[in-house]
């Protein structure tokens, strides 16, 4: 059993690769520190299992963990705390395997025999039990058959591609198999509707320009033009003012 | 927050000290009050006036005497119940009723003044005297027995709060650390031990009574040791600068200001950050006070966890209150990129 260790404490990575070096037939592939870095080498070494930490800086081990359930085969996950408070109730009632830390050697042997896999559904609703509104901090596709991630702050733009949104980000583009209404539900306190097709980062929002009699938003960070609809123009002209 | 008095102030007998220049004004006004009522109350109005400066000093001799009474039966009263210090007490104000009532005629006697006084004041003077004193000292008793319940409720109510408020450790830290020290065992056993000891301070620390202050120095110290157990977990992820040695070490504070504010901004500031930063603490001394500036990088939160931050942040400022009658000594500000929580901490335990 091929198993990815993700915690962003040292100490805590360095006793579970003790433990698990206890048990036979389990091999360590590797270790990550946060949860980008656990997505990456999920990819790259195709572990069975990931034991995911729920807190870590940057990518959270909730939201790894969603990722991870769009792989091509994800891995079990057995997620890993210090202290949950109510959010374990939910891990209880939605079947998800957990281990309370610091984690006895055979919770993790029991763990490790009986672990499966979890699905979106389940995720979603541990999301909200932690009170995160299930807002992903980064977005995740492949390209060319790598991985990619993507922070949500960096997305200028969403565009609707379609059965795809194309996401323009300051380092490139990337297509999500993802809706523009969904994307919208999600992120909807950062980006702004200008068109039936098009959702914009507030942030990025510089100037209304009329290019050939059409109406058009200028952008922080992408030299593209995109139309304004009329629906949206007036509450867009309003978010301009007030950015200004 | 109102201000209380300090837990040590609060007596154990419902007689106030009637040592205390404020007992012994408050005696004087209900004496003064009763002279005139005794005034007020005959029917014959030409000599009202004269009447009140007799009765005056009649009536403050008997209160002012009965004052001192209770003032050097303090320490008798002090050792018995409620109630036997009641019965003493009234006993006693009795007691001296009638001795002064006893030396009023005499004098009058010997110094001949029985032309100033209205005819017949003497017919039972002595038994009216006590009868009245009775009531007033009765009355008198009554009053400081209920504002002594109310005072005893207060101060329960004030201190149930304090101690609710008692610094905790967030049992996050609680368990990684104790993850931190189940790691540390198998690879190096001795600072496992040291990692068990610091978490044993801290926890001790945790439990003492809350309104005892604690030395400067000691508070240091415990947040030290809290730092340690962090280092240890996040390794070089938690880059700590200390600048505090110009401050008075021996400065009273109460225990388990600093640590809260470090391990916020541990929480908030160091470990949402995938590369850390750099928290520093800095102490300048402001004549015999102190002020303690704690910064930490932001770590980009928001919703529940920021929610979480300034209920810490108020469980500190209530508890700063309860100690120093104060609620203006912790602030905080978002400067840049940084957070900053600003703690003075004065030499004087001020209140009122």
């Amino acid at each position: 059993m091929r198993v990815l260790i993700a915690d962003d404490e040292p100490l805590a990575r360095e006793r579970l690769r003790h433990q698990l070096a206890s048990l036979p037939e389990v091999e360590v592939v590797g270790e990550a520190e946060n949860g980008a870095r656990a997505l990456t080498l999920a990819e790259r070494l195709r572990p069975d299992v990931v034991l995911l930490d729920i807190r870590m800086p940057g990518m959270d081990g909730l939201e790894a963990a969603h990722h991870l359930a769009r792989l091509g085969t994800p891995p079990a996950v057995i997620f890993t705390t210090a202290y949950g408070q109510h959010a374990l109730e939910a891990f209880d009632l939605h079947a998800v395997d957990y281990l309370l830390k610091p984690i006895r050697g055979e919770r993790l042997a029991a763990a490790l025999a009986g672990c499966s896999r979890v699905n979106r559904a389940q995720l979603s609703a541990l999301a909200e039990a932690e009170g995160l509104g299930g807002a992903r901090t980064h977005l995740c596709a492949r390209r060319h058959g790598d991985l990619v991630m993507v922070p949500v702050d960096e997305v200028i733009f969403f565009q609707a591609d379609q059965k795809y949104a194309r996401v323009v980000y300051a380092g490139g583009e990337l297509l999500l198999e993802e809706s523009l209404k969904a994307l919208h539900e999600e992120f909807g306190d950062r980006f702004v509707r200008i068109h039936r097709n098009a959702l914009v980062a507030r942030r990025a929002l510089r100037a209304l320009v009329r290019e050939d009699g059409v109406l058009k938003v200028e952008l922080e960070g992408s030299d593209e033009r995109l139309e304004v609809s009329r629906r949206h123009a007036a509450e867009l002209r309003a978010l301009l003012r007030a950015g200004g | 927050m109102e201000r209380q008095p300090p837990a040590s102030e609060m007596p154990t007998t419902f007689l106030p000290d009637f040592c205390g220049l404020r007992i012994v004004f408050a005696v004087v006004v209900i004496g003064e009050m009763l002279a005139l009522v005794l005034s007020l109350a005959p029917a014959i109005d030409a000599r009202r006036w004269s009447d009140l400066g007799l009765v005056s000093l009649y009536v403050q001799w008997v209160a002012l005497t009965g004052t001192a009474a209770l003032c050097l039966a303090r320490g008798h009263l002090a050792r018995l119940g409620d109630v036997a210090a009641a019965t003493f007490a009234y006993l006693l104000l009795l007691a001296v009723i009638l001795g002064v009532a006893l030396a009023a005629l005499a004098l009058v006697d010997a110094l001949g003044i029985d032309p100033l006084l209205p005819s017949g004041w003497d017919e039972g003077f002595v038994w009216r005297s006590l009868a009245i004193g009775a009531i007033a000292a009765a009355v008198s008793l009554r009053y400081f027995y209920v504002r002594h319940q109310w005072q005893r409720r207060v101060f329960a109510e004030s201190r149930a709060h304090l101690e609710a408020l008692q610094a905790r450790i967030r049992p996050h830290f609680l368990f990684n650390s104790l993850n931190t020290v189940a790691s540390l065992t198998r690879t190096r056993p001795e600072v496992a031990e040291a990692t068990i000891e610091d978490l044993a301070d801290l926890f001790r620390s945790s439990l003492a009574d809350p309104s005892e202050g604690v030395p400067l120095e000691v508070e240091l110290d415990l947040a030290r040791r809290y730092l340690n157990i962090e280092q240890l977990r996040l390794g070089e992820r938690l880059n700590v600068t200390w600048e505090v040695d110009e401050l008075d070490s021996s400065l009273a504070m109460p225990a388990l200001i600093v640590q809260p504010l470090l391990e916020n901004a541990v929480y908030h500031g160091i470990e949402p950050r995938a590369d850390g930063g750099t928290l520093s603490v800095r102490g300048i001394r402001e004549g015999r006070d102190a002020r303690l500036v704690i910064e930490n990088p932001l770590g980009g939160e928001q919703g529940p966890r920021l929610e979480g931050n300034r209920m810490a942040l108020d469980n500190i400022r209530a508890r700063l209150a309860a100690f120093y009658g104060r609620d203006d000594l912790l602030q905080t500000e978002v400067d840049g990129d940084r957070f900053r929580a600003v703690l003075r901490l004065p030499a004087e335990r001020g209140r009122g």
